[in-house]
């Protein structure tokens, strides 16, 4: 559904932010989409301290980031931008290849991803996609982002949870029962192990998540998207 | 009437070498002699087309690309700026006895008045 002036308007036309660190790139970038009629740059600038403040002042509709600015910023500028603007779209542009941190992207709730290999008209057509509501990822991604809801929903773990907290599936599926609220020797029982094997994998999984408790442990999991 | 400066654009990434590519674009005083999609055809391209500039990538700040070390031991009349992708500058290079560097905002109007002032002058910072 269109805002009242927002896209189902004929006269409309998207506001787009560009955060990006190359001054070139922002310039000319922003050259392009003025050139195309359902576009105006409200807004573009470096990353600073100040960025959160500027973003949300020019409201904007879409914001492009490049992948050095989003490492500078950290997935916290993406989190905090979409609870302030939760329409905004945000499509993130000179990134790598790279599963994981495509899927993290995802997990932020960015709107598209771009290569680095990507055209500049490329840029614009996808600037054009998000603004319509589409999402935007390379295909080969696109399966990394299929494998991964797969992987999740079969093995009841998330790959982010391994990645940034370092746990196993197996301490994953551990701290799944931990959260049920069962005891050692009920886990115990429950994943064919010894009560002093699941007192072990506990106590390492309190080290690795720096928690002082049980109930810690679920709550710092539950943090990075692990839902038991 | 002055020349064309000449430019030969050798950026990666893709959108990097077409964003070079829009900044030169308008300008009347400066033809596009040649786009190189990689750095191991810089040389045979600056060979055949003669330019007063290259505009390439800069892929670590702070470490000279060795492609202007190949290009300005051969040519040393040639001007070299490397721009940073994801950095907010660009170096330009050129040689006189050794090579030398001077930083220079990544902007159009920084490249864009490096080429102009320097395709023609001795080469140091103005």
């Amino acid at each position: 559904m269109g805002r009242p002036n927002g896209p189902g308007n004929a006269t409309w036309k998207a506001g787009v932010y560009l955060l990006a660190e190359n001054r070139l790139l922002r310039e000319t970038l922003s050259r392009l989409l003025q050139k195309k009629t359902e576009f105006r740059v409200v807004g573009e600038g470096a990353y600073s301290d100040a960025v959160i403040e500027q973003v949300l002042a020019s409201q904007c509709d879409i914001l492009l980031l490049d992948g050095v600015t989003r490492v500078h910023a950290g997935t916290d500028l993406i989190h905090e931008l979409l609870r302030a603007l939760p329409d905004l779209r945000v499509l993130l542009i000179g990134m790598e290849e790279e599963e994981e941190t495509f899927v993290r992207a995802v997990r932020s709730g960015v709107a598209g991803y771009l290569l680095k290999d990507a055209s500049a008209m490329e840029v614009v057509a996808a600037v054009r996609a998000v603004t319509q509501g589409e999402a935007v990822c390379p295909p080969r991604l696109c399966q990394a982002l299929f494998h991964y809801i797969a992987q999740q929903a079969r093995e009841g773990t998330v790959p982010a949870v391994q990645a940034e907290l370092g746990l196993t599936p197996r301490q994953q599926q551990l701290v799944s029962l931990v959260a049920q609220g069962l005891t050692n020797k009920e886990i115990a029982d429950h994943l064919h192990l010894s009560e002093q094997t699941v007192k072990n994998h506990v106590h390492r999984i309190l080290r690795q998540v720096h928690a002082r408790s049980r109930s810690e442990i679920v709550a710092t999991v539950r943090n990075c998207g692990f839902s038991s | 009437m002055e020349k064309n400066i000449r430019v030969l654009v050798a950026n990666r990434p893709r959108l990097m070498r077409e964003l070079v590519l829009e900044a030169f674009a308008d300008q009347p005083d400066i033809e596009i002699v040649g786009e190189v999609v990689d750095d191991a055809e810089i040389l045979a391209s600056v060979e055949r087309t003669h330019p007063d500039f290259v505009v390439i990538a800069l892929e670590n700040p702070g470490r000279r690309p060795t492609i202007c070390d190949t290009v300005l031991r051969q040519y040393p009349e040639m001007r070299i700026i490397a721009v940073a992708p994801n950095h907010k500058y660009s170096v330009y290079y050129w040689a006189s006895l050794k090579i030398h560097s001077h930083d220079v905002e990544a902007s159009e109007e920084s490249i864009l008045s490096t080429v102009r002032n320097k395709t023609h002058s001795a080469g140091g910072p103005s």
